[in-house]
């Protein structure tokens, strides 16, 4: 029973930190238009390689034109997130690490990972994700495909264990920052590796497809939550990814407890 | 005279040596950097294996890995990133330092661009060499084509820092110089050939493509580099490339002028 009031105040304070920074990136109106919208237009511009190789071979492994749409919703929706939540709060951590200042989120009486993955917001790109939610839509009723109960509930499941797997993932890329001060640059390799999650799974090689599946979850957060929408996706499948995702939250939280261990403040 | 431009030497060869020692001392995210720039490799995963049943449009499978290759090592070779340092020095205050130096802080941009080159290619030349081992195949340019090369590969650096200083000076104006930054940079990524050779968009789009700066930036030299454009076609490309480096320096030289003079030197 005391694990609900617990998870109240935990509640609380992710409402607040979040407000908080609404409120500070509310006074840039020029973001709006220069961070959310030319976001998305960057996003939807991307798809363009992807037409390039329907027009050329009709059915990129079996997706075609519409389906690549719904899949670049799902990209899109994925990387608004990143950049609106994930990515400013990695870099505001990496900076206290660099600086020194963890010290004074760490001391802090709630939990030192909570505050760091909370710490910064950029709402704007939230238009991404709102943008992405129209292309998976539009691309779902121009393609003419017939969304069914359990694969929305699928595509649903997959989408959050996508989500899991990239904030595992960059928990995982902060606790190295402990390490090197200098992988500050590690979130744009994150960004740029993102851009891969645009094709279809069965694209790649089966090398790069397994290291995309389970080293860094690129497929887990685009690929497999659209191919579920389409219904082509086995209930195994889904609890496979949903098990690599579980694996990297603990990994990430493991090495994140040995890293605040390890950690000498920099400053002091 | 001659006074006047041997003490230009010495203080260009001092940038240098300054210049050198930076780039070496940060070599860990200059690596990280060179990886973020890898982009073009996993493309070449991609297309080779679209392209395994059959060429596309009129790239084979090997013609795709020289492409890429050629593609990654030119980005290498070119690359620039004044936007983000004379934005930050307008933004603080630190280019009333350069101001005072007795040479153009654009020179010095320029030098400490070039001063990284050997860097970044001892770090990209092995990738590149590797790459080419594994997947196979490549016709480098006959010699005399190389000097075509060169003069292209120049041309393409020129532009590149153009464009770079350009959107680097509405620093001077506007907060958010960066920002546009971004956006040209998703541009560059759809319709340079970093995504996909541009010869492949459909007839008619292929055309307006081709005539861009993105284009002249990186797909010309790729192109020439593995020996696909020939004969006026060249003289053609690199005409375009200089009347780009004609307007864009222009325009870098319009808005440094006025932009120098609009200056406050805030916090220096």
């Amino acid at each position: 029973m005391r694990h609900v009031p617990r998870a109240m105040f935990y509640l609380r304070l992710v409402a607040a930190q979040l407000e908080m920074s609404t409120l500070t990136a509310l006074q840039y109106r020029l973001g709006f238009w220069t961070e959310g919208l030319l976001g998305l237009l960057w996003s939807v511009i991307g798809i363009a390689p992807l037409f390039v190789a329907v027009d050329h071979l009709g059915a990129v492994e079996g997706w075609g034109r519409w389906e690549l749409v719904v899949l670049t919703g799902c990209f899109t929706i994925l990387s608004g997130l990143f950049t609106a939540v994930l990515q400013p709060a990695l870099r505001e951590s990496m900076t206290h690490i660099l600086k020194g200042t963890l010290d004074y989120v760490l001391l802090r009486p709630a939990d030192g990972l909570v505050l760091c993955l909370t710490c910064a917001f950029q709402p704007w790109h939230l238009v991404e994700v709102l943008g992405g939610l129209v292309l998976v839509i539009a691309g779902l009723w121009l393609g003419e495909v017939e969304v069914t109960a359990t694969g929305l509930l699928a595509g649903l499941a997959t989408g959050a264990a996508g989500l899991m797997a990239l904030y595992a993932f960059g928990v995982l890329v902060l606790c190295a920052s402990f390490r090197a001060l200098q992988l500050q640059a590690l979130t744009h390799v994150m960004e740029a590796l993102m851009d891969f999650g645009r094709w279809p799974a069965q694209v790649f090689p089966p090398v790069l497809r397994l290291l995309f599946t389970f080293v860094i979850p690129l497929l887990v957060m685009t690929s497999y939550p659209a191919e579920a929408l389409l219904g082509r996706l086995s209930w195994g499948t889904v609890a496979e990814l949903a098990a690599v995702s579980a694996t990297l939250l603990v990994l990430a939280r493991l090495a994140w407890v040995r890293s605040v261990r390890g950690y000498t403040s920099a400053s002091s | 005279m001659s006074q006047r431009a041997a003490q230009l030497a010495r203080v260009i060869a001092a940038v240098w040596r300054i210049s050198l020692a930076e780039a070496i001392a940060y070599r860990v995210s200059m690596l990280m950097w060179v990886l973020t720039t890898t982009f073009p490799l996993v493309s070449l995963a991609l297309w080779s294996g679209l392209a395994a049943g059959g060429p596309i449009g009129d790239y084979a499978r090997p013609d795709f890995v020289a492409y890429f290759v050629a593609a990654f090592l030119i980005r290498q070779f070119t690359a620039s990133w004044v936007v983000w340092e004379l934005s930050g020095q307008i933004r603080n205050g630190d280019l009333n330092t350069l101001l005072m130096r007795p040479m153009s802080p654009m020179i010095y941009h320029a030098i400490q661009n070039l001063a990284a080159l050997p860097i970044r290619c001892a770090l990209a030349l092995p990738i590149g060499v590797v790459v080419l081992v594994l997947a196979g195949g490549l016709a480098w340019p006959s010699p005399g084509s190389l000097a075509l090369l060169g003069l292209s590969l120049a041309l393409a650096w020129l532009l590149n820092l153009a464009v770079h200083v350009a959107i680097g000076c509405l620093a001077f104006w506007v907060t958010e110089s960066t920002a546009l930054f971004e956006v040209w940079l998703g541009l560059y990524l759809v319709l340079s050939g970093a995504a996909v050779p541009t010869s492949l968009y459909p007839a008619g789009l292929a055309e307006v493509v081709r005539a861009l700066p993105f284009h002249a930036s990186l797909g010309f030299p790729v192109e020439l580099a593995i020996g696909r454009v020939t004969g006026s076609e060249v003289t053609h490309g690199l005409l375009l490339q200089a009347l780009w480096v004609a307007g864009f320096g222009l325009l870098a030289a319009v808005l440094w002028r006025r932009g120098v003079r609009a200056y406050e030197g805030v916090g220096g």
